[in-house]
């Protein structure tokens, strides 16, 4: 009803209104109308426009029969004639009257009264003069005059009767001229009549709609009130200026405040303590100030309130504005959730020592690791120097077995070390390029012997296309691969392991490696478990195979950290394969690997050399003792870093070997000093021995001025191959070490701040042009210029190289330009140095542009 | 209303048009015209009051134009007021009873003997008016001047060829 009613309304007003005025005006038009009818009905009966004309006519008749009776008695008496005249002049009056009347010129053109008429007038006009004689005249006209009189008397008759006749007939077309009127009128008052029982129904159907209506919004208001009573939240209301209007029975009960305490009050000075008041001005109820709609985001928010006790409890408001009667007005839900926000903070705080606890528990075994890895690295060390005493068989069976218990030993603790740094979320990728080929020659050359050991054969090749360089994490990488190819080779006997690599999927390129085995295979129930923690599937043939059960897990969490997966086939007894997915992103520079080739020259033949040992581990110290001199070096060593200082100020060494962390003074500081002073050693090759050595830290090194870094636990071949490439290019100078330090310093190579403002401003069409005429001027420096065009190529080529970041060429070639501005001579050695740098930076230029 | 108002006048100030006639009337001299008999103070003739043209000429006159349904155009008539011709003879009743030569009778209530009301008419556009014109005496009102005077009932008093009057009482 209500629902009609209200889309009736909504719709159609206009129309309503536009017919009701329609009506009102057809109304006020009808009866303006009838008035005029009336009015000029009125008028037209009101003004008569004659006397009584039957009479007159009538008269007419009579006045001529007492003429012609005059007329008779003057003929018996001549005393009478003066009655003759007196009846002739009334009759003759009558005529005059009715010839000239108004009303009866109309009846002139009826022929039935006129012609009639006109005999009487000309009786009268010839009469006129006998009757205005003299008596003597008249009395002798007098039978004349009967005569006529008589002939005459019929026509008087017969004009009288024709006027009555025509008056007649007027008097009925006015009669029905009026009748009509009257219906009319009678027909407009029932039109009116019917207006006003429709206008009076109209209003009857209004105001009954507007009772329901009001009764309807009554209900409505008593439901709200409801509402608003039994809610359990505060429910205030304020009017525009924040002046409460209303507060409900919770609010009561929130505040300790009545409703009558509180109507009228202003509601942040009421509701809010006082601290909070000007905030809550400025802030929160701003819109009290603005005069606005809070937006969305400002209409729920968290206050701090007070009661009437002062107790200051955190509340929860939600507010809008709402159109009242009055004007706008505002309405707030507030909600006491000092119960909630304790709960919380509970649960927050349990939350908190949890992860505390997590992170100290993963913190722990990373210390522990660490810590357990120095003294097993001191029996290895000391392990492998006894094989090189003479032992008797039985010794030297049970130094093999001491030897393979402690790297597995080691093994254990550096899976137990990565996991621990894993879960402690300290574990990071890096991104650099890599050459597929030879991370996959190395996995194969590691776990080689042990394939050889269980009569397997083992490869790797390409399936598909091939590919050179990627860019990835060669070292979580082939962390992973070890595992899962030490895994096929530990569970093979006299079978196969393939490594399978093929690049998969165009839109978002992969690379996966396959380790393929003909070896015992996994029962299906079990190829989930083995990727758990501490999880070996027999345990006497994973003791016999050695293995601590992390490995998997610990592949499993790097293909996460690299983006990747790895999972597993197998069929029990056939074998299994492992496969590892990992994105793939082509590394697009040709790779360079001055490493490789380094690592691959002949290392066994280091010349001896004067080794400064600044360690601050004893048993470290006698194992690097050990093997150095086993080697045939000298060893000078240095408890801590300034005892190194002082070591190397005195004395010159052809290599120093730096612990990083030291007390007293640590590595880089120490290098630092030597560097900065001008000892005797301050220009040797300084080598960082470090456990844990990030790549940021190595950075820190290199500025410290040590360009070589090597891991602990310090092995032999390691050592042996960095001395080879510290002392490989000594012994290959002519002269004895000048010892040039920019060939160390890698660390300068580029300084990437300089690069990435080039690079960033846009294009890099800059950069590239700048690379081919270093590239240039570098082949012209290397081919034989000679004085000042060369130190003006030198100049020219330094200004570039300073310009983009090149730090390391261009410090090089700023050494060339003084030696040849001091007039020395520039040896081949320093011009092919230049080469090489130059080299070493385009690799470095574009391993940072692929990293971006 | 209006003749109400006059009729209230004339009760306050009877002495003026009285002192402006005769203290009593004259005899007539000439023809007489017009015979007015009844409830009147004045009379001439026995209890009667009768007058000649020159007799009514000496009252005091007035003139208007009007059309009239009997005529042709616009009428200039002069007479003497019907409520002066009552003063003078000292008309005491209510109403008096017009009747003409031709027999006509009509009566004519106090109501209309007002100022600027009907006049016994003696000059019809200046001429003095024969029988057969209507004449010599013909009450006319001045029926332009009113719709109050366009009835039928007020053309039935305009009675012409008047020749007596009798006051009723």
């Amino acid at each position: 009803m209500a629902g009609t009613d209200r889309t009736e309304t909504s719709t159609q007003p206009w129309l309503r209104t536009g017919v009701t005025a329609f009506a009102l005006a057809a109304c006020i038009g009808l009866i303006t109308f009838m008035a005029w009818v009336l009015l000029r009905e009125i008028e037209e009966v009101s003004t008569a426009n004659s006397d009584n004309l039957q009479w007159s006519l009538a008269q007419a008749d009579v006045e001529f029969l007492r003429f012609e009776l005059a007329l008779q008695r003057a003929q018996d008496d001549p005393a009478l004639l003066d009655q003759v005249r007196r009846r002739f002049d009334v009759f003759y009056s009558r005529m005059d009257t009715i010839e000239k009347g108004v009303v009866f010129r109309s009846l002139r053109r009826d022929s039935t009264y006129d012609e009639p008429r006109s005999r009487v007038r000309a009786f009268l006009d010839d009469t006129v003069p006998l009757i205005d004689g003299d008596d003597a005249a008249l009395l002798s006209a007098l039978p004349d005059i009967v005569r006529s009189a008589e002939d005459v008397s019929d026509e008087v008759r017969r004009f009288s009767l024709a006027g009555l006749g025509a008056f007649a007939e007027v008097s009925d077309s006015r009669r029905e001229g009026l009748v009509r009127t009257l219906i009319l009128l009678a027909i407009v008052l029932a039109v009116l009549f019917a207006g006003l029982v429709l206008v009076a129904m109209a209003m009857f159907r209004l105001s009954s709609l507007s009772a329901s209506r009001a009764e309807e919004v009554q209900r409505t208001s008593a439901r709200m009130r409801t509402i608003v009573e039994t809610s359990q939240d505060a429910i205030v209301v304020a009017n525009a200026r924040g002046l409460i209007l209303e507060f409900n029975p919770a609010a009561e009960q929130t505040f300790g405040l009545s409703r009558e305490q509180t109507l009228g009050e202003k509601l942040i000075d009421t509701l809010l303590p006082e601290h909070m008041r000007e905030k809550a001005q400025q802030d929160y109820f701003r819109f009290l100030r603005d005069g606005s709609r809070p937006t969305a985001g400002a209409r729920q928010f968290e206050v701090t309130a007070v009661d009437s006790s002062g107790r200051e409890f955190p509340a929860e408001v939600s507010v809008d504005q709402a159109e009242d009667a009055g004007g706008r007005v505002f309405v707030a839900y507030i909600r006491d959730i000092s119960r909630r926000r304790a709960a919380e903070d509970n649960l927050t705080e349990a939350r908190d020592r949890a992860l505390a606890g997590e992170r100290s528990k993963a913190e722990f075994l990373a210390v522990m690791s660490h810590e357990m890895r120095t003294p097993l690295n001191g029996l290895l060390g000391s392990m492998q120097l006894m094989q090189d005493e003479p032992m008797s068989d039985r010794q030297q069976e049970l130094l093999n077995r001491m030897q393979f218990s402690g790297r597995l030993l080691l093994s254990l603790v550096n899976d137990v070390l990565d996991l621990a740094k894993y879960e402690a979320g300290k574990m990071e990728v890096v991104r650099k390029a890599y050459s597929i080929p030879q991370l996959l020659d190395g996995v194969v050359e590691t776990t080689a012997p042990l394939a050889a050991k269980n009569g397997n054969t083992l490869e790797w090749r390409w399936v598909g296309d091939p590919s050179e360089g990627a860019v990835g994490d060669p070292r979580r990488l082939r962390q992973v691969l070890l595992n899962l190819v030490g895994n096929a080779v530990k569970f093979t006997r006299a079978g196969s392991v393939e490594i399978e690599v093929e690049l998969i999927g165009s839109a978002s390129p992969q690379i996966e490696f396959r380790v393929i085995d003909s070896g015992i295979g996994i029962a299906e129930q079990d190829l989930d478990r083995i990727f758990r923690d501490f999880e070996t599937l027999d345990s006497s043939y994973a003791r016999q195979a050695g293995g601590t059960g992390l490995g998997l897990g610990i592949a499993r969490r790097f293909a996460k950290l690299m983006g990747g997966e790895t999972g597993v086939e197998s069929v029990r007894g056939e074998g299994s394969l492992f496969w590892l997915r990992l994105p793939f992103e082509r590394a697009v520079f040709p790779l360079a690997t001055p490493r490789a080739r380094v690592e691959n020259t002949a290392i066994s033949q280091v010349s001896p050399l004067d080794v400064l040992l600044v360690e601050d581990n004893e048993i470290n110290r006698l194992v690097a003792r050990e093997i150095l001199e086993a080697d045939g070096h000298t060893v000078t060593e240095a408890v801590n870093g300034r005892a190194g200082v002082e070591w190397a100020a005195a004395k010159q060494f052809d290599v120093i070997l730096m612990d990083v962390s030291m007390p007293v003074m640590d590595g880089p500081e120490a290098a630092r000093n030597i560097r900065a002073g001008d000892g005797a050693s301050a220009k040797t090759p300084i080598v960082a021995i470090t456990a844990h050595a990030l790549p940021e830290e190595i950075a820190g090194f290199r500025e410290a001025g040590m360009s070589h870094c090597i891991s602990k636990p310090l092995d032999r071949e390691t050592l042996r191959q960095t001395l080879a490439v510290v002392a490989g290019e000594t012994e290959q100078s002519d002269i004895p070490a000048p010892k040039d330090s920019v060939r160390r310093c890698e660390s300068a190579l580029l300084s990437t701040e300089n690069l990435e403002r080039f690079v960033t401003k846009g294009s890099t069409a800059l950069l590239d042009r700048s690379i081919a005429e270093i590239t240039w001027d570098i082949d012209r420096i290397g081919g034989g210029l000679q004085n000042d065009e060369l130190r003006r190529a030198v100049h020219k080529c330094a200004g570039t190289c300073g310009v983009f970041g090149f730090s390391a060429l261009r410090d090089a070639l700023a050494a060339i330009e003084t030696k040849l501005k001091r007039g020395g001579a520039i040896e081949s050695r320093d011009l092919r140095e230049v080469a090489d740098l130059w080299e070493e930076t385009r690799t470095a230029l574009l391993e940072w542009s692929s990293e971006r | 209303m209006h003749s109400f108002l006059t009729r209230a006048a004339l009760a306050m100030l009877p002495m003026l048009p009285m002192a402006a006639v005769a203290d009593e009337l004259a005899a007539p001299e000439g023809h007489v015209i017009l015979t007015i008999t009844g409830a009147i103070a004045e009379t001439n003739d026995g209890d009667a009051a009768v007058f000649d043209l020159s007799m009514l000429e000496a009252l005091e006159a007035v003139t208007f134009e009007t059309s009239t349904i009997w005529t042709e155009g616009i009428q200039s008539f002069t007479g003497v007021p019907l409520a002066t011709l009552m003063e003078a003879v000292g008309a005491e009743g209510d109403v008096l009873n017009a009747t003409a030569i031709n027999d006509y009778s009509v009566e004519i209530p106090r109501e209309d003997w007002v100022e600027d009301g009907p006049i016994v008419a003696y000059l019809n556009n200046g001429e003095t008016m024969s029988v057969r014109d209507k004449g010599p005496l013909w009450v006319v009102y001045p029926y332009d001047s009113s719709s109050d005077y366009q009835t039928e009932l007020i053309y039935s008093r305009s009675i012409w060829q008047l020749d007596r009057i009798v006051v009723g009482e």
